[in-house]
């Protein structure tokens, strides 16, 4: 099975942001809300740290 | 309205098991991931945490990750080693079945070890929840 570095991202935030807003949070209202906000972070870390890095002699 | 917070409070706390109890029940749920939160009566958790940690086990194997074992002469290798056992029962019948042997050139590789070591790694947040659930730490 091979994923795209994309897909490989959007998964893992998935899971990861659902068990973190589970474990956090105890209304589902909050879940929800926290669940949310962790899975674009996720990606929004990711496109900033990829955009810092594209400049860079890697 | 003390009586009617007192009420409140003891609906929003679980009730406190016995500390046997809760290690048993924490070792439950490491071997199998989501199974601490079905014992003590929190099942649609349990349910979404063995989801969450088990199709991130099979998707780690199935982007040929690795599973470590513990080598003695590779000593870093240990950290890569408990991460991979948090996920319990799976990652011992992986390791029967020679599966998680890990292809260094296969293009999801990295993806793949990092999938194996995150679920583990978050079934040990699970089953700490877990474990602060059933001591009436959290609701």
């Amino acid at each position: 099975m091979i994923l795209s570095h994309f897909m490989a991202l959007l998964v893992f935030a998935l899971f990861v942001s659902t068990v973190f807003a589970l474990i956090t949070k105890n209304e589902p209202r909050e879940q929800f809300r926290y669940g949310v906000f962790v899975f674009l972070s996720f990606l929004a870390v990711a496109f900033v740290v990829g955009w810092i890095m594209y400049p860079l002699p890697l | 309205m003390e009586q009617a917070n007192s009420h409140v409070q003891s609906t929003a706390t679980s009730e406190k098991k016995n500390m046997a109890a809760t290690i048993g029940i924490c070792a439950g749920g490491w071997l199998v991931p989501g199974l601490a939160h079905i014992l003590i009566g929190r099942w649609i958790r349990g349910v979404i945490f063995a989801a969450c940690v088990l199709l991130m086990f099979v998707l780690g194997l199935a982007m040929h990750g690795k599973l470590y074992d513990l080598e003695f002469d590779e000593p870093l290798h240990v950290f890569a080693f408990i991460a991979n056992i948090g996920t319990g029962l799976p990652y011992w019948i992986a390791e029967k079945l020679n599966l998680g042997i890990g292809t260094m050139t296969w293009p999801s590789y990295d993806y793949g070890t990092t999938y194996l070591w995150v679920c583990g790694l978050l079934n040990y947040l699970i089953v700490l929840d877990a474990f602060d659930i059933a001591q009436g730490r959290k609701p």
